[in-house]
């Protein structure tokens, strides 16, 4: 029993539940799911947990890490404002709200707000062409979709964030 | 491996055309071999005959038409001419991936062909750095050699604008990772999950941020890595040992053997003459060589990476020695010769010679020759026995691990055979693959268990009383066995297990030296005798007894006449004179030390100064395996030759001609010239030999895959076999009878019981001059069960005091889940002083 095991003992019972016992290593996904939740990003420790659960290498855990774009492999910021700015979103004006949020945030494409907020990124499509400026938000265990944005709305979104950031502690 | 090359697959045959050539081919091969078989030349990249195919890089385009079906009449249409008439697709295929089919045409020299494979290339080339200068793979390069045939003369590719990526990327420390050469092919890690089973390497992110990474500890932690450089059809996998060494262009071939373990992989010396060696012919690389019968096209990384042991530099013996006034100086041939005929003379029959397990049939037949005409003792240096039973039901003539399958059941006992001999267990692994039972039985877990139909686990001690319940399981019940023997016959696993090996159609059996000295060894291999004479599984191809010798050469050392013995300390201490080749009891065994400083007067002869040499009186000098010619006999009893790559140092011998030398002096003649002049005698004189020739020994037949230097892009850098494939001995003829012997009760301790275990990288003489593999040998070690290790309070990684045998060594404590409470595993050449069971105590 590793540390992934012993901390989710159930849900990891209730994942290896699904798949029969020879093909444990499709269970790979839900269980980094369960990483992730943790602190937004898969450590090397959660690979190498992952890896023991399902009988393979912490090497093949890591590749479907690489792979899908949602899995994180490095910690960012808490919430992961997702941009699209493929041509249709470009075209309505998503380069320029890209740019203006992250002016606003004081930091580059791809940065992370010192407080260790915020993370912004481009994407390719999320199929919400016709309401750009749009973004998903990947939060520790969620995505939730923001469509026809304005940099104030977003900047208020983050602010929202922040105060209840700021309550909770 | 496609079905088509396959064994015990049904081959109908289908009729195709590549490009005009009409050609036949068994149902299931794919357009690529097919065309390869009649020498026509598709461009591959990520395609290998070895691998199952992917179609990833595109290379391999072509126009593929199939006859036109009436749907009415469900018969070819024709034209007027009355020819069949062909439908193309509307795009070109993938080669690699479209098996054959009747009247199938393909065209790979038309226009459109032509120009796809140049837009794969100029894609493929859009990011490549092109440092061919001084990349390693520049000259055997499959990149370079593709462009070169279907690529275009210049990019429209602007050089700037190249994706700049880490160019020194260790990927563990024996493969280097250039990240900009490589082309995403997947070789490597397709290599490393099918065949090595150690997926241990993957590709991370996607597109152009793709990259091979590993997360394994150690980095790249796999004994077959090496493999992936022969196979990466450009230079982005580089090996550590060549990397910037030579350029492929500069390097001489010469056939040779690798002497680490019983497989004998054929492989190839690259050799060149360097100007930092003084001018000297240096032996840059190991590569291998194809022989589909034994090592296929790879090699382990030992059999690699540990040939350092044979160079040339200051640890290596130039001239005699001989001790006077307590130290070991320079002495001429002459001198030190005459020296040693006096004392062997005076010896009388208390000569005792001591031959290594990894000198040629040659050297072993002189030294027996000689031992024998002074009514002395041969003796050869191995823990193991049953020579003489694998020349009874060993394999015989015309075995193939590869022919091995469904129906077929491999029983590997007290063995951990991906350790002990690396490419048997990837045959045996392939064999699982390809259907056949295999049943592994050990007392712990090993990594051929992932294929293994059966697991048996039994107590160490117990591996003959094991296999004789295996007997019982199929046999009438017989009251007088051991409980040890009722209990496992009991045992439903057993039982099945037991079935299956009665009725598999054919049945090898191979045996190691997992916890178990000479005693153990022998009971061992006559359960194992009785299994397979008991079960009819004697004296026809694929079937039989196969060792798994602790030395390479130890079956040839058998054949030859020597025997291991019985009591090493008691022999070596009352030799009146010693003459101990190429071996290093001093080295292995402290106890052993104080026999070899016990005996009368020692000749140690080797190529480099042991443990042993150290306390001679006299050491000889010998021409390292690189600088001989000689054969040798692997486990599974193919007799092969080894060639000199480069020369030995001036006066320097192979150890037959030494020997040779001494036996003339004491009025025994012996052949001293060529080791073909000894190996026509023991053509003559051992009967299993009888009538091979060095002829015989270099025959060679077509194999497939087609592999060698013009086609490095399909099958990889792997030598092609033009130097002999060697011969299978056939069995003795004899129908030995079942012999039965009541498996004797494993010694009980008051302690805990070590047992001896073998590791690949050991701390071994001729392991620890390859710098190159340091990082991956551990220090001496031992391993604990979990409740020994609880109870005693010892953490993984801790190190302790072991005491065996008398001998105290300071070692690192592991632990290992599947051991039994009071077992402790000590590994053999890591200095502890251990050659059977015995009793251990382990203090903090």
């Amino acid at each position: 029993m590793n540390a992934l095991q012993t901390k989710y003992a159930k849900e990891v019972k209730a994942i290896l539940a699904k798949y029969p016992d020879d093909q444990k290593r499709s269970a790979v996904m839900p269980l980094l799911y369960v990483a992730q939740r943790e602190a937004g990003y898969v450590s090397r420790q959660h690979l190498a947990d992952i890896a023991e659960i399902i009988e393979v290498t912490p090497t093949e855990v890591a590749s479907i890490v690489g792979f899908y774009t949602l899995y994180h492999d490095q910690p960012e910021g808490k919430y992961r404002i997702q941009v699209c700015n493929d041509l249709p979103c470009a075209m309505r004006g998503a380069d320029a709200f890209l740019q203006g949020v992250c002016e606003n945030l004081g930091i580059e494409v791809g940065g992370t707000t010192d407080d260790g907020l915020v993370t912004v990124e481009a994407v390719m499509c999320l199929a919400a062409c016709d309401k750009a400026p749009m973004f998903q938000v990947q939060d520790y265990e969620n995505i939730t979709y923001y469509e026809e944005q304005t940099v104030d709305s977003t900047l208020k979104l983050v602010d929202k964030w922040r105060k209840a950031g700021a309550k909770k502690k | 491996m496609t079905d088509a090359v396959k064994p015990n697959v049904e081959t109908t045959l289908v009729n195709l055309t590549i490009d005009n050539v009409p050609v036949s081919v068994p149902k299931g091969t794919l357009v690529v071999d097919a065309a390869k078989r009649i020498g026509i030349d598709i461009p591959v990249f990520c395609y290998h005959p070895k691998l199952e195919p992917v179609g990833m890089c595109r290379m391999c385009l072509v126009d593929i038409g199939l006859p036109a079906v009436n749907r009415e009449t469900g018969k070819v249409e024709t034209d007027k001419q009355g020819r069949p008439v062909i439908n193309f697709g509307r795009a070109l295929q993938t080669g690699c991936t479209v098996e054959v089919a009747e009247g199938m045409v393909v065209v790979g020299y038309t226009e459109k062909v032509q120009k796809a494979r140049q837009d794969v290339l100029e894609f493929l080339l859009t990011s490549h750095p092109l440092d061919c200068p001084i990349c390693d793979k520049g000259g055997e390069c499959p990149l370079q050699n593709l462009t070169m045939a279907h690529g275009r003369s210049d990019s429209r590719f602007i050089f700037d604008e190249k994706i700049k990526l880490a160019k020194h990327v260790p990927l563990g420390e024996m493969i280097f990772l250039d990240r900009e050469r490589c082309i995403q092919c997947a070789r490597c890690t397709r290599f490393q999950d099918e065949i090595a089973d150690d997926p241990v390497i993957g590709f991370e992110a996607r597109g152009r941020s793709l990259q091979i990474v590993t997360y394994s500890e150690p980095g790249f932690d796999s004994i077959w890595s090496g493999n992936t450089t022969d196979i990466c059809p450009v230079g982005a996998l580089t090996t550590t040992d060549f990397r910037f060494g030579a350029r492929p262009w500069e390097l001489q071939a010469s056939a040779s053997l690798c002497t680490h373990c019983p497989v004998g992989c054929n492989t190839t010396l690259n050799t060149r003459r360097e100007a930092k060696a003084g001018g000297e012919m240096v032996v840059k690389r190991v590569m291998p060589r194809q022989n589909e019968e034994v090592n296929e096209i790879w090699l382990c990384d030992k059999g690699r990476f540990a040939h350092h042991y044979a160079a040339k530099d200051d640890g290596r013996l130039t001239g005699p020695l001989v001790r006077r006034d307590g130290k070991l100086v320079a002495a001429t041939w002459e001198k030190a010769l005459a020296l040693v005929a006096e004392k062997f003379e005076g010896a009388g029959k208390g000569l005792v010679t001591l031959a290594g397990g990894k000198l040629t049939n040659e050297d072993l037949y002189n030294l027996a020759g000689l031992a024998k005409a002074r009514g002395g003792k041969a003796l050869l240096d191995s823990r193991m026995a049953g020579g003489d039973l694998t020349a009874q039901v060993g394999l015989s003539t015309g075995s193939n691990l590869a022919d091995l399958g469904k129906g077929d059941a491999a029983l590997v006992v007290a063995c951990d055979l991906e350790e002990e001999a690396p490419l048997w267990w990837l045959r045996v692994k392939q064999a699982a693959e390809r259907g056949a039972t295999v049943i592994v039985a050990n007392p712990r877990r090993t990594k051929l268990e992932r294929h293994a139909a059966f697991t048996l686990r039994y107590e160490y001690g117990h591996e003959a009383a094991l296999v004789t319940a295996l007997v019982g399981s199929f046999s009438p019940k017989r009251a007088d066995l051991p409980a040890a023997v009722q209990a496992l016959i009991r045992d439903k696993d057993v039982k099945d297990a037991g079935q299956a090996i009665a009725g598999a159609k054919d049945l090898i059996v191979f045996y190691g030296s997992e916890g178990t000295g000479l005693a153990e060894s022998a009971a061992l291999a006559r359960a194992c005798a009785n299994l397979l004479i008991g079960t009819g599984h004697i004296g026809r191809p694929n079937n039989g007894l196969v060792a798994v010798w602790d030395k390479a050469n130890a079956q040839g050392g058998w054949d030859m006449g020597l025997r291991p013995s019985a009591d090493l300390a008691a022999d070596l201490g009352a030799a009146k004179a010693a003459y101990i080749v190429a071996a290093d009891p001093a080295g292995d065994s402290p106890a052993l030390a104080e026999a070899v400083k016990a005996a009368g007067f020692v000749v140690v002869q080797d190529i480099r100064l042991s443990a042993t040499a150290e306390l001679a009186d006299v050491v000889l000098p010998a021409a390292a395996f690189t600088e001989r010619d000689g054969t040798f006999t692997s486990g599974e009893r193919r007799v092969q030759r080894l060639h000199p790559a480069v020369p030995a140092y001036a006066g320097l011998r192979g150890d037959f001609a030494v020997t040779a030398q001494i036996a003339a002096r004491l009025g025994v003649a012996q052949e001293k010239r060529l080791a073909t002049g000894v190996f026509n005698q023991i053509a003559a004189s051992v009967p299993a030999y009888a009538g091979l020739t060095s002829a015989a020994l270099s025959e060679v037949r077509e194999q497939w895959p087609v592999i060698g230097r013009g086609d490095v892009y399909y099958g990889g850098t792997t030598y092609d076999n033009k130097q002999g494939l060697g011969v299978q001995l056939p069995v003795s003829g004899d129908s030995p009878a079942l012999t039965f012997e009541q498996p004797a009760e494993p010694a009980k301790f008051k302690g805990l019981k070590a047992v001896p275990v073998t590791r690949l990288y050991d701390r071994g003489t001729t392991v620890t001059p390859s710098a190159v593999l340091h990082p991956r040998l551990p220090g001496a070690f031992i391993a604990l069960s979990v409740e020994d290790a609880d109870k005693m309070k010892i953490e993984p990684g801790q190190k302790v005091q072991a005491t065996l045998n008398g001998v105290t060594v300071e070692v690192e404590a592991h632990i290992d889940n599947s051991l039994a409470q009071g077992v402790v595993l000590a590994p053999r050449s890591f200095g502890l002083a251990i050659e059977g069971p015995c009793e251990i105590t382990v203090k903090k």
